[in-house]
Parts: structure tokens; C-alpha cells; sequence
């Protein structure tokens, strides 16, 4: 079923163990183009749900562009400089592709993405030409600009795994702290970016909705077990869902400082400052839980580890975010550091379910259960796929 | 055949909006406090969308100019703060600006202005609507469709490498698994690949759909003529079931009168567009009108219908009607006073293509159709002429004063009178039924839109109260009392009442006014060919009507 052949470990000589194995800069630009696509994404959706009119050179489209440009340019420029003026040493850790070109999956991954990103531009401008301008976050062309933008992000994590793939291999472990810190970046951002693409399901008026939990368990079992089973560390997830947590917070926290007016009309909420993107979940305690698990189930059966790992993460996620919806919804998250209060300016602030659950929004009694039971299906199944992909990163070495 | 060829004619060739048809453009000539505009607004065919503004005018001393849009269910609390309108280089007087509309529904453009006489403030109704369906361009689809290929083949290559080529530790050569895999993973790649653009074709289509969905349909209606007692009576039935959107803002329960009627119909003889009719139909229920009308000469017809709402959405409502032989006994009993409503009217002018058919219309008018430029007789023996512009020729895309003066017998300025609470009214129609729009001397824009909006924002800031809205069945009663109580008035003092809510600066007596032996309608031309205008003035208590061909230029 999953059998797989251990390859004896090539020769390690003296010499080159010494041969320090330095991160190279294109793999910081992905890492630092990941950052600057995500902060300007999280801006840009608070700018349109506070100013909302924008132009194709707004800051945070700028801060989107920048990243796409970065990953693009310096992964082309590496292709490029391998292919036609690289080494033999280099051209052996590259994968060889259309006959002339040396490229690392990293480095291929944030061309794509970058020529995704630019494909969707054009797209994006007909579109809104004929179905008129952006409403919403998914749409064809946003989907192709979000698919460009993932995998930058995913290109810059596989980056990262590669160098460190290749230095353990070498049991050179002088890199291993900044390959973690840096793939601890990549991959928590590459969370924040599915939970933004998801965070229609996500909610706060969505924490009692079965429908939560089983988005919740497609998308995140998937992330967390395949981080969890491929970092460097080994809190590949607790990791990640920290870094996903203190960025979307610090979001919440620093763009309500600035000020920020409707431009457009209807205005129905007048405010005079930005309003905040979301709260984040409290993934950190699922991802813990995996993590603990995924250290001490080694040498169990696939299956039987997702299972684990879906059930952990259903009972602890529910456990903890259903009750945290009912916060929320409270007074006490009222407030700069859970700012519940942020509301899209064309929305009626005096909606009598801004903060409390409508019938509607809550599934109960029975239906929750079954629909958890469904999530725990869903989760391990993406667990499972989340098994497969971290062992598949974990042996990148190109 | 005929009929059918008609129906296609209006309803393939017409660019259909709101409150007119193939004419984009909202004019608007008129005062922001001490300042003479002129507005036009060109709304975007995609909500949401922008609007372009300009504006014109001659009075100097101003010093900005803003806009912004109001929304009618949103109130004044709902809008936006303004942007400026900014002088265009090398034209004095034009001032441009972009608005953005975010949602569909009864949009106002507020332009405000300040200057050395201080601030001034006017509102330009705008139906914020739907109306195209767009193609991709060819060069367009091309690119993407390149750059799309180009993302398949990489995409497929990268994953046909990731399956076995990127775990091979540096150095070592790939192996007859490794390549195996490679087509593996390129099949694998190719096959998601074409599921992820089978699935967002299949996205995009239902997006389409839902697009068209939403859009703007004109409503549809149905039209008959009924002949009995000796007199012929033209029913006209609005179809108001297949409403997908906006059912509050375009209900037919909440219609408002608009000059006076609560519905301005117009009959125009198709090919020929020798016989025009204004006439006023009476309320049966919401969605159904009646109106008398005269033995016109048989034939098809083109039936344009303008009505307006509480929400300030007006639009136009149309049809054909097949009108036949009238019976010798409808002639000749039939007289102009069994019209259902006072200002009724109706005339004949020569056809728009020659004809030898000559027919004569009981009571009504025959007028001779006139060239710009030239003076042609009214009936009343007056003279009517329609001025050319400097250059002598019409062109489309630019905006006119389309200016009719008129001369009594005796070849004086004639003194006009209010009709129907304006100065003037014209229709425009092309020949070929592409535009048909109804103007006033303060522009193409619907005053019953204009003023409902503005007693909106007047009266209260916040969102309409969709749940208090007044019950539609007193609404239409109180409606219908208010029209037979004006109608009942003495021309005189329904004209007073029609022309107060017109806040029109209409005064005889006044020095500065410059008389009222012409009338000008501001215009633009949407596209070349061969127009018809019809005009409608009243002198000495007499409806006048003229009509004019023009041929406008590229």
C-alpha cells in the first residue's frame, strides 16, 4: 500500500560534511515575498471593507505585486544563472527541465505562481469591466491570483526544505536553526493565506455552524500534519499555527490605528479608522495536539495515525473555538485586541445580530453531532493526504 | 409579419435603458443655487461601476466643484463624502469627475459647488443598472489564453518532476523508475489540470448566468384595442411576474406622477413615423392602463411608456400594437373631447418615407415635418423653426441645445405657455427604433426621479424602512385621487401647481428672463443616422406639435 524502499545513505566523506551549506538569498526573497503578499492581502481586504474603492496601484495591491515580482525575479534569475552559468554542483541539486533549463521545484513552484499572478491581472480588469468591480474574495480571476500567490508561498517553503533536506542528509545541522525559523515562516503563512481564501466559512456568526468544523477539517489536519511531519523541528505545526496566530492578531491590532474613510456609497456603517480583517483561530491548540501525537506515533500505521490526528483535532478545536465564538460575541472581545467591533461599512451597524447568534447560524443538537462526525471523516482523510505530502517534503532535496 | 418583424426590431436592435432607450446619457440643465449648469452623466453599463460627470457651465467666480452619489434606499447618512470635479485643460467651463456606484437602484448625483456667490447644490437622477453583457476582445482572449497554455505546461512539468526527480539526492542520475514517474506525474498533472478548467469554466458560466440573471430587464407588456360604444379604448397590460431584482425600487405598486400623470404614453406609427400620439392612460390596477384614443390612421405602432416611483426609478415601458381600418362610424362620431385626459394630443406630419397615402385625422392636427434650420408652419399658423448648430451640421457624441423658437403669424416671437409643467417637451426617435427618449428643457433626466429623491433625502438621513412602506393599495388610491383632483383644475392653476414642483423659474413679468418664444433641450446624440424629433409647446391655450427630421453626422 505504502511501501517505500530506504536507500541506503550516499557516502558522507570528511569533505564534504565541511562544506558548509549556506541558505541561498532567493530562498530568503521567496520567504520574505510570502510576508509581503500576505500583508498586503490581510490590508487589502481590510481597505475594502473600510474604504472600499481601490485602484490597480493601491499600497496594499503594491505590497501584494512586490512579492509576486520578488519570488518571480529571483527564482527566474537562479533558473537562469544555473542553466547557462552554473556549475556542475549546482546543476546537480537542480532538476533538469525542457531539454536546457536547471531549476529548483522551489524556484519552479514561484515561477508558476508569479506567472499566475501576472496572468490574472488582465483577467481581473475584463472581469470587472464585464461583471462589474471587485464584491467579493473568490471570483475566477481572484481564484487564478490566489492560486499564484499559494504557491509562491508553497515554493518558498519547499525552497527552505530542500537546503535542509540536502544538510541533514550531510548531518550538517549548522543551517537547521534558520531553515526552521525560516520554514516556520513560510508554512504559517502559507496557513494564514488558506484561511483567508476559507474565511468566508470562518466567520465569527459561523463557530456554532457544522459547516465550520468541516471546512475546519479539510484544510487544516492537511497543513498542520504535512508541517508537522516535515520541519526541521519537530513542532512543525505548533509552529506554523504560531506564527499564523501572532500575524493575523498583530493585523487585527495595528491596522485599526490608522485612519481610513468609506469612499464609496452606499455608506451605511460611517468609520473613521480601518477595520479589522479577523481574529485569529485558536488553531495553535489542534496543532499542538498533532504535534504530539506525530512524536509519538513513529513507526505506527498511516491510517491509524490520521485517525489520531483527526480526532485530536476535531475535540480540541471544537472545545476550544465553539466556546470562543460565544466570547466573541461578547463584550469582553469588544475591544483593540480581539476587535470584534470592525464592520464593513456597507453593512448596517444596527443589525440586530451583529454580535449574537441568529437561529440560522447555529446548527444543534443532533445535526451538530452528525456534522462533527463528518468533519472527523473529512479531517482524516486530509490527514492522511497531509501524511503523504510531509513525507514527500521531507525527502526534497531539489 | 409585420408585427413579429417589429417586436424584432425593438427588442434586438434597442440598448435598452431604464428611462430611455439608446440614449446613455442623463442631461441636466439647470440651477445649483446661483450656478447654471449643465450635467451630463454617463452611468456605467456594469453595476458596480463608475460614472463619468461633466460639467459645464459659463458663470465664472467658481472655485470647486464636488459630486458624489446618494443612494435612495440608503439616505443621505448612506453617502459617501464627495470628490472634486476638475477643470479640463484648454476648456474653460468643463469640469469632469468620476462617481463610483456600488449596488443597483435609484442612484442621485449630488453636485455641489462653491464659489464667489456662494454654495449651490443640484441633483441628477441616475438609474443605477446592469444593461451589458460583455464579450472578451479577441486580442484579450488570445493573451490569456497563451499565458493560460504557458501555466499548464509549467504546471504540468512541475509535477511531473516533483513525483520522483526532486527527492534524487544531488548528483544521482534519474532511473527507468524515475522517468516512469515523470510521465505518471505529467499524466497525473495533465488530468488535475483539466479538471481545475473544466470546473472554473463551469464557475465562470454560472457566474455569467447569475450576472445576466440580476441584470436589467425592461419590463414587458402587452397591448390591445378594443373598439365599442364608438369609441376605441388601447389597454395597456404590464407583464410585472418575471422581476428578479430591485422588487421594491421598480414595483408598480408605488408609481408617482410625473408631470402630473402617473404614465406618459406615446404612440409612434412604425416605417412611416408620421402619427404621434402623447397620451395619458388611466390607472385600472397596478399593472394594467387604459386610454381612449382617437380613429388613428391603421397600421403598426410603437408604443413607448414612461413611468416613475416613489423610489425614483423611472423607466420605459415597451410595446407594439397592430391599430386597423377604423370603422366609418368611429370617424365620424368621434371628437377630440372624448379624450381620456386633458392634455392629450396627437398629430400628423409628413411620413419619414414618402408616401402617396395622404390621411386625414378628425380633429387632429396635420403639421408639415421640418428641416433644421428652416421655418415650418404650425397649424395654428405659426411658425416653428429647429436652429442648426454652428457648424451646421448635428454630430453624435456631442452635446446640443436643440433650440426651437417659435414666431407667431405675424413672423413676432411667439409667447409660449407651460405644458404639462415645462416649457417644451421633445421626443427624439431614430429611424431605424435604436433610440427613443422623452427631453425636457432641462435635460433628459426624469423630474419625477429628481423630485421624490430629493423629498427623500429632505425629509429623513437613515435607510428606507422597507417594512413601513405605506400600504400600496391606499398608496395607488391616493395617487389616483391626486391626479382626477388636478385634472379637474383649470389649465391655469394646474399648470401653477405642476410648475411649483417643477421649481422652475418661470415668470412672464420677470425682466432677465428672456421670454419664452423659444425653447431649448439639452442633448447628445448617440449615434449617427437619420432622427425624428417631435416637439410639443402650447400657445394661446393650444397644444402646438412640430416635428423635425434631422440627419446627424458621424
Amino acid at each position: 500500500m505504502d511501501s517505500t524502499t530506504i536507500k541506503a545513505p550516499p557516502e558522507v566523506t570528511v569533505s564534504t560534511k565541511r562544506e558548509r551549506q549556506s541558505i541561498p538569498v532567493y530562498a530568503y526573497a521567496t520567504v520574505i515575498s510570502s510576508i509581503s503578499i500576505m500583508i498586503g492581502l490581510v490590508w487589502d481586504i481590510s481597505w475594502h471593507t473600510s474604504i472600499g474603492r481601490d485602484g490597480l496601484l493601491s499600497p496594499p495591491h503594491l505590497a501584494i505585486y512586490f512579492g509576486g515580482i520578488l519570488a518571480g525575479v529571483f527564482s527566474g534569475i537562479r533558473i537562469l544563472k544555473v542553466s547557462f552559468w552554473g556549475n556542475e554542483p549546482d546543476k546537480s541539486k537542480s532538476l533538469k527541465f525542457w531539454g536546457i533549463f536547471y531549476g529548483s521545484l522551489g524556484a519552479l513552484f514561484c515561477i508558476w505562481g508569479a506567472f499566475a499572478m501576472l496572468t490574472s491581472a488582465p483577467f481581473d480588469d475584463w472581469w470587472h469591466n464585464t461583471y462589474g468591480l471587485d464584491v467579493t474574495i473568490l471570483s475566477p480571476p481572484h481564484t487564478v491570483l490566489l492560486l499564484g500567490m499559494v504557491t509562491i508561498q508553497f515554493g518558498a517553503m519547499v525552497s527552505v526544505l530542500a537546503v535542509n533536506n540536502r544538510a541533514r542528509q550531510r548531518e550538517d545541522y549548522s543551517q537547521k536553526k534558520t531553515a526552521n525559523v525560516l520554514f516556520a515562516i513560510s508554512s504559517g503563512f502559507l496557513i494564514c493565506m488558506i484561511f483567508t481564501i476559507l474565511s468566508e466559512f470562518f466567520g465569527r456568526h459561523d463557530m456554532h455552524k457544522a459547516s465550520f468544523y468541516q471546512v475546519a477539517s479539510i484544510a487544516f489536519p492537511l497543513l498542520l500534519v504535512a508541517f508537522s511531519r516535515s520541519a526541521p523541528s519537530k513542532w512543525g505545526a505548533t509552529q506554523a499555527a504560531f506564527v499564523y496566530t501572532l500575524f493575523m492578531a498583530v493585523m487585527v491590532w495595528i491596522l485599526p490605528l490608522f485612519p481610513a474613510e468609506p469612499l464609496l456609497g452606499p455608506v451605511l456603517n460611517p468609520i473613521t479608522h480601518y477595520q479589522a480583517f479577523a481574529f485569529p483561530l485558536l488553531l495553535i491548540f489542534p496543532a499542538i495536539a498533532i504535534d504530539l501525537i506525530n512524536q509519538r506515533t513513529h513507526g505506527k500505521n498511516n491510517w491509524i495515525k490520521s485517525l489520531f490526528f483527526s480526532f485530536a483535532f476535531i475535540l480540541v478545536f471544537f472545545v476550544v473555538q465553539y466556546p470562543f465564538g460565544d466570547f466573541l460575541m461578547s463584550d469582553f472581545a469588544r475591544n483593540w485586541f480581539f476587535g470584534t467591533e470592525s464592520w464593513y461599512f456597507g453593512s448596517n451597524p444596527d443589525w440586530e445580530y451583529r454580535y449574537s447568534y441568529a437561529d440560522y447560524m447555529e446548527t444543534k443538537g443532533l445535526d451538530l453531532l452528525i456534522g462533527l462526525l463528518i468533519a472527523t471523516g473529512l479531517g482524516f482523510l486530509s490527514s492522511r493526504v497531509g501524511l503523504r505530502w510531509g513525507k514527500w517534503m521531507n525527502n526534497i532535496k531539489r | 409579419m409585420k408585427k413579429s418583424l417589429l417586436y424584432i426590431s425593438l427588442f434586438l436592435i434597442l440598448i435598452l435603458l431604464p428611462s430611455h432607450i439608446g440614449s446613455p446619457g442623463v442631461t441636466l440643465e439647470g440651477a445649483a443655487g446661483p450656478y447654471n449648469l449643465t450635467v451630463v452623466v454617463n452611468s456605467p453599463d456594469v453595476i458596480p461601476g463608475t460614472a463619468s460627470v461633466d460639467i459645464y457651465t459659463t458663470d465664472r467666480g467658481i472655485d470647486s466643484i464636488s459630486v458624489k452619489p446618494m443612494y435612495w434606499y440608503a439616505g443621505t447618512k448612506g453617502t459617501p463624502k464627495s470628490d472634486p470635479a476638475l477643470p479640463v485643460d484648454g476648456e474653460p467651463g468643463h469640469y469632469k469627475a468620476e462617481v463610483w456606484l456600488m449596488s443597483s437602484g435609484t442612484a442621485g448625483i449630488s453636485v455641489n459647488v462653491t464659489g464667489r456667490e456662494g454654495k449651490g447644490e443640484i441633483l441628477v437622477p441616475v438609474m443605477a443598472v446592469s444593461t451589458a453583457k460583455k464579450e472578451m476582445e479577441a486580442s484579450l482572449g488570445w493573451t490569456l489564453a497563451g499565458l493560460g497554455l504557458f501555466l499548464v505546461i509549467l504546471m504540468t512539468t512541475i509535477i511531473s518532476l516533483s513525483m520522483k526527480d526532486s527527492q534524487r539526492d544531488p548528483g544521482e542520475k534519474p532511473d527507468k523508475k524515475t522517468r516512469r514517474k515523470r510521465w505518471i506525474g505529467a499524466l497525473i498533472g495533465m488530468v488535475v489540470l483539466i479538471l481545475l478548467l473544466w470546473g472554473g469554466n463551469n464557475w465562470w458560466k454560472s457566474w455569467a448566468k447569475n450576472y445576466s440573471r440580476y441584470m436589467y430587464k425592461p419590463y414587458t407588456a402587452t397591448t390591445e384595442i378594443k373598439s365599442s360604444n364608438g369609441i376605441q379604448k388601447l389597454v395597456f397590460n404590464i407583464d410585472s411576474t418575471k422581476l428578479e431584482s430591485l422588487y421594491l425600487t421598480r414595483s408598480l405598486n408605488y408609481l408617482v406622477p410625473d408631470h402630473g400623470k402617473i404614465m406618459h404614453m406615446f404612440l409612434l406609427r412604425e416605417n412611416k413615423l408620421d402619427v404621434f400620439a402623447h397620451l395619458h392612460p388611466t390607472r385600472l390596477d397596478s399593472s394594467t392602463f387604459e386610454t381612449i384614443i382617437p380613429p388613428l390612421p391603421p397600421g403598426n405602432y410603437y408604443v413607448f411608456t414612461d413611468v416613475s416611483r416613489l423610489s425614483g426609478f423611472s423607466e420605459t415601458i415597451a410595446d407594439t400594437v397592430t391599430i386597423g381600418e377604423a370603422s366609418p362610424q368611429l370617424v365620424n362620431s368621434w371628437n377630440d373631447s372624448l379624450l381620456m385626459d386633458v392634455d392629450d394630443t396627437y398629430y400628423i406630419t409628413d411620413p419619414y418615407i414618402e408616401d402617396a397615402e395622404k390621411e386625414i385625422l378628425p380633429g387632429g392636427d396635420i403639421v408639415i415635418c421640418g428641416s433644421p434650420g428652416e421655418r415650418t408652419r404650425l397649424p395654428d399658423g405659426s411658425w416653428v423653426t429647429l436652429e442648426l448648430p454652428e457648424e451646421k451640421v448635428f454630430r453624435s457624441g456631442q452635446l446640443y441645445d436643440l433650440t426651437i423658437v417659435v414666431d407667431d403669424p405675424d413672423g413676432n416671437p411667439a409667447e409660449l405657455e407651460p405644458y404639462l409643467g415645462m416649457m417644451g417637451h421633445a421626443v427624439v426617435f431614430k429611424s431605424d427604433g435604436s433610440v427613443y427618449i422623452h427631453l425636457h428643457p432641462v435635460g433628459s433626466y426624469s423630474t419625477a426621479s429628481q423630485q421624490t429623491m430629493l423629498s427623500r433625502f429632505q425629509g429623513e438621513s437613515g435607510m428606507v424602512d422597507w417594512d413601513n412602506l405605506p400600504d400600496p393599495v391606499i398608496f395607488m388610491d391616493s395617487v389616483d385621487n391626486y391626479i382626477t383632483y388636478l385634472n379637474k383644475l383649470s389649465d391655469e392653476k394646474r399648470e401653477e401647481i405642476l410648475l411649483a414642483d417643477m421649481d422652475h423659474d418661470y415668470d412672464a413679468d420677470d425682466p432677465e428672463h428672456e421670454g419664452h418664444s423659444s425653447v431649448s433641450f439639452p442633448y447628445t446624440f448617440p449615434t449617427s443616422g437619420n432622427y425624428r424629433i417631435y416637439v410639443q409647446m402650447k400657445r394661446k391655450g393650444k397644444i402646438l406639435n412640430g416635428a423635425f427630421d434631422v440627419v446627424v453626422e458621424e
